[in-house]
């Protein structure tokens, strides 16, 4: 018997063992063109007349006609392309295995003989596609009912394994035709996935890329998704020495739920106590320049610093956190940096961290449910009303334009 | 225009992750030609005679300004400058790399496009009407429909092995202007007496070796019943339509020898079982891809009256010919006509795909339609810009004022790309619209399709004159047909005699359309003529020795 592939409640697992693959040649891809193909168009498709395998592991197969023509009592049945499932409605009885034989790639009908037997006969047992079952056919037969795949000899199970994941949420059924609740839960999945993809790629494409964590539930979704993926995605925080402790206190509970240490950085002490002596320790309430000034000691130079070396950071902006941020692009170029910049969740909805929150249970600062919406130092972020604009709660006495603080100016957009 | 959410996003970005991983193990040798070939032709990439084609997906042949400058920089970096825009609504690049398709596919991603299903035995990219949501003879604006159908015929699991290709189309007007009588599967929207929008469906036309106009098949389908009958008709073709000859496996066959009735009753029998099942359409499903089909702010404009427009006679022959009436009374659709002196018809370089792109922007709320014509269109041009358009146009090479007339030739890629052509079919098209240019004007509305072998890709067989290519002893010669037409219940053309050599061609449909300006009524358009007396009072004519020159 050939390599079977099987899906349960656990998964996927292999049976048997790969044959021997005769060493690979790679094609010439055929960029010259075909030239004139006229003549070598065959019309007619010679018909199989035999079973691509007329064994199972219990012994011979049965054909449909033989099937129904016997006891119904235990054995397999093969099904034929040609065969009219719908002949076995109520006849089904104790079959151990239905295989259906596919004789080409190319021959669909296979796939209707799965839905018909799992949607109209009702059929529960194991269910085989054998014969020329290709590890790219493996996800669409999945869907429509197979759950064991005899491969053809030359293809590779880890390849029909993955390729089983192809695709997180296809559109059929009622993500195309159902309710909007239907379709809003299909795109936080897809959401969810797509952010998964975007981390995935990211770390294979960077060799010392790092999330900068404010610690925000922002922040807290994109490290639940580096734990839960294993990513080679180091997590700092800019610890200003002017957080709340309910924020500091996601250190710990992150080491605790996850097991990675995150890089904590301090501002220069030097200029702190500098900042202090000339403005006082609350100087940023004072103007704007000052409180940038102190944003810059306490936040941007020590970010910089976490930065040196790398070659890619990640944040957890979002573009309806802010009106500075509506175009926020999901990649960019730190020019000022000279690295790349992602920004993962930028298309994602305030509802969209929550219900994330939520799904996953992730570690969150206790503040958000005191009405804590955009955390940034204690001293500059207060709750805001709800249907308050998030930002109201960031530097309340200034205006909206200049509520950044600097750690993220507008780059050059690259997608 | 449509917008995608993240179900869409994501579903193009892992088509395009899956490919790429596809590509690379056919490019390692771990897939064979084989297995590798129905994945490529499903992400839209042939190989045709002198080069590989990739051909990408216009659902309904929007586009917006966005896309068809993505469209112009993959014709720039990937391709030889240019791209081929088709009787489908699609583009085709004919000179891309096999290994370079992946990037290109990566790139469509970014602007909510792709290439998926544009070709292998599978169903194809929905078609309608350019004129969607434009046209005054609308009845029920097809385009939601068409996305949904889009979306659920997309990587549908069952569906990716039919017999052969499946082509869909909707026509939602009263002037059919998406082919839908030569389509595979076909629904005509209409209201009932309350109000509800319903659809007569129509399966088994299709053109090729076979020609046959589709047969009505149901006239009084809900609209939320439209995924699941289709879901029924594609099962009854994909479980029993002919798989042991490819040119007999159309569903046109199945439809042909079971009968139209024999094959409704099995869609019916099995659609018993899916109805109000999952696939039912919601309202909530309708209203949330409707609302991306709303009217940009169209406002009230009045047209400047000017002296020196009036006998501009450029533009008069452009207005004339190249607009279209939009609901909107200020506004207009204007036809870009890529049926140009010297250019093959349907190209359009990636300069002019920026300019147009540009034009957009700035007349038409960003958005450009592809035609069954083969021609672009800006959808809602205020009348009162109208001058200023033609100007930028004419200064460009694109105010060509044809459109529907003589030259304005529906023509396949022909024997110059395609492997499987019998004959030339774009040299062809210059000849016959050079013949025809002194009496064009007189001839005024004339549909010319000229396809270079059976296979009928420029639609020959419902062309008013069709042009097929046959090879005799290796020697191009066509045959030419007459008094087909796409539109209304649609009706194939019938042979005028034996086929001729490539240098008679172009005389033959000028004796035809002498022939119709000796003979028209007053105001009759050539295919009225054609009807009113026959096709063979016009085949007795060719009959005839030509008069001395």
């Amino acid at each position: 018997m050939s390599l079977v592939i099987e899906l349960d409640q656990q998964g996927a697992k292999v049976i048997g063992q790969a044959p021997e693959r005769a060493p690979l040649t790679p094609p010439k891809p055929a960029n010259e063109g075909h030239g004139d193909v006229r003549k070598k168009i065959v019309p007619n498709v010679k018909q199989p007349t035999e079973p691509t395998n007329a064994e199972w592991e219990g012994g011979q197969y049965l054909s449909m006609q033989e099937w129904l023509d016997g006891s119904q009592e235990g054995g397999a049945i093969l099904l034929q392309p040609a065969d009219d499932v719908k002949k076995l409605d109520g006849r089904i009885g104790n079959a151990a295995l239905i295989s259906v034989d596919f004789h080409r790639i190319g021959d669909g009908r296979g796939y209707s003989h799965a839905f018909l037997l799992r949607k109209r006969l009702n059929y529960q047992g194991r269910l085989r596609a054998q014969g020329a079952v290709t590890a790219d056919q493996v996800f669409a037969m999945a869907r429509v009912g197979f759950d064991s795949f005899a491969l053809r000899a030359d293809q590779s199970a880890d390849t029909a394994l993955r390729s089983l994941d192809s695709f997180g949420v296809p559109y059929q059924g009622a993500v195309v035709a159902g309710t909007a609740t239907d379709r809003a839960d299909a795109n936080f999945a897809a959401r969810v996935r797509l952010l998964e993809r975007a981390l995935v790629e990211i770390a294979q494409r960077h060799d010392r890329p790092a999330l900068a964590s404010s610690l925000s539930a922002e922040d807290m979704v994109i490290t639940d998704v580096i734990a839960r993926l294993k990513l080679p995605i180091d997590i700092f925080t800019l610890e200003t020495g002017r957080l709340n402790p309910e924020t500091l206190a996601l250190i710990p509970q992150v080491k605790e739920r996850y097991g990675i240490e995150i890089d904590v950085r301090r501002p220069d002490e030097h200029a702190v106590a500098a900042y202090i002596t000339a403005h006082g320790k609350d100087g940023f309430y004072d103007s704007v320049a000052a409180r940038k000034l102190c944003c810059n000691i306490r936040k941007v130079a020590p970010l910089d610093e976490a930065l040196n070396g790398r070659d890619a950071w990640l944040t957890g902006q979002r573009r309806d956190q802010a009106v500075t941020r509506g175009a926020l692009p999901e990649a960019e170029r730190d020019s000022e940096r000279t690295m790349q910049k992602y920004n993962p969740l930028a298309a994602w909805a305030w509802a969209d961290v929550l219900a994330y929150a939520t799904r996953f249970d992730i570690p969150m600062n206790a503040l958000y449910q005191r009405g804590y919406v955009s955390i940034g130092c204690e001293p500059c972020t207060k709750a805001i009303r709800p249907g308050e604009d998030p930002r109201n709660g960031r530097w309340w006495w200034e205006n909206q334009g200049s509520k950044e603080c600097g750690l993220h100016t507008i780059q050059n957009v690259t997608r | 225009m449509y917008c995608y959410d993240a179900v869409d996003r994501l579903i193009v970005e892992e088509r395009v992750a899956q490919f790429r991983d596809q590509t690379l193990r056919y490019l390692a040798g771990e897939l064979d030609e084989d297995a590798f070939k129905p994945l490529r032709l499903q992400n839209g990439l042939y190989i045709q005679r002198y080069a590989p084609m990739l051909r990408v997906a216009i659902p309904y042949g929007v586009l917006s300004s966005t896309q068809l400058r993505k469209l112009a920089e993959i014709a720039r970096k990937f391709d030889r400058g240019y791209g081929h825009f088709t009787t489908r609504q699609n583009i085709q690049y004919n000179w891309v790399k096999v290994e370079e398709v992946p990037d290109i596919l990566a790139e469509l991603a970014t602007v909510s496009m792709h290439a998926i299903q544009t070709s292998g035995s599978c169903v194809r990219n929905v078609t309608t009407d350019a004129f969607a949501g434009v046209a005054q003879d609308e009845i029920v604006d097809p385009r939601p429909y068409c996305e949904l159908m889009r979306q659920w015929s997309t990587l549908h699991p069952e569906f990716a092995h039919l017999p052969r290709k499946f082509k869909v189309a909707f026509n939602g007007a009263k002037e059919d202007r998406a082919a839908t009588p030569v389509h595979d599967l076909s629904f005509d929207l209409y209201r009932d007496e309350v109000g509800e929008v319903r659809l007569i469906v129509k399966v088994g036309g299709g053109q090729g070796r076979t020609p046959r106009i589709a047969s009505i098949i149901k006239r009084d389908l809900h609209w939320s019943e439209m995924l699941t009958y289709t879901e029924a008709v594609l099962r009854a073709y994909n479980r029993l339509g002919r798989r042991d000859n490819i040119f007999k496996a159309r569903i046109k066959i199945q439809v042909q020898e079971l009968g139209a009735e024999a094959f409704a009753a099995e869609v019916e029998s099995d659609w018993a079982h899916l109805r109000n099942g999952p696939n039912t359409l919601t309202q909530d499903a309708l209203d949330r891809v409707a609302q991306f089909f709303i009217d940009p702010p169209l406002e009230t404009w009045s047209e400047p009256a000017s002296k020196t427009l009036a006998i501009d006679p450029n533009f008069q022959a452009w207005k004339k010919r190249n607009l279209t009436a939009h609901r909107h009374g200020d506004y207009a659709a204007v036809t870009i006509s890529l049926k140009r002196e010297g250019i093959a018809p349907g190209d359009a370089t990636d300069a002019e795909m920026d300019f147009i792109a540009d034009l957009a922007d700035r007349y038409s709320f960003n958005e450009i339609r592809v035609s069954y014509h083969q021609n672009l269109i800006l959808p809602h041009v205020p009348r009162a810009k109208l001058h200023e358009l033609f100007s930028e146009l004419d200064s460009r090479g694109l105010a060509r004022a044809n459109i529907d007339m003589a030259s304005d030739i529906i023509c396949c890629p022909g024997g110059d790309f395609c492997s499987l052509a019998n004959a030339k079919s774009i040299p062809l098209s210059a000849a016959i619209a050079d013949k025809l240019a002194p009496i064009e004007d007189e001839i005024g509305a004339i549909a010319i399709n000229v396809s270079g072998c059976i296979n009928a890709c420029a639609h020959h067989h419902v062309g008013h004159i069709g042009v097929l290519g046959v090879e005799k002893a290796g020697e191009d010669w066509y045959q030419i047909m007459l008094g087909g037409r796409p539109d209304g219940v649609g009706r194939l053309g019938v042979l005028t005699g034996k086929s001729v050599r490539q240098e008679d061609v172009p005389g033959v449909i000028d004796r035809l359309a002498r022939h119709y300006l000796d003979v028209r009524n007053e105001g009759e358009s050539f295919i009225a003529a054609v009807e009113r007396l026959g096709t063979d009072s016009f085949k007795i004519i060719l009959a005839e020795e030509p008069a001395a020159a």
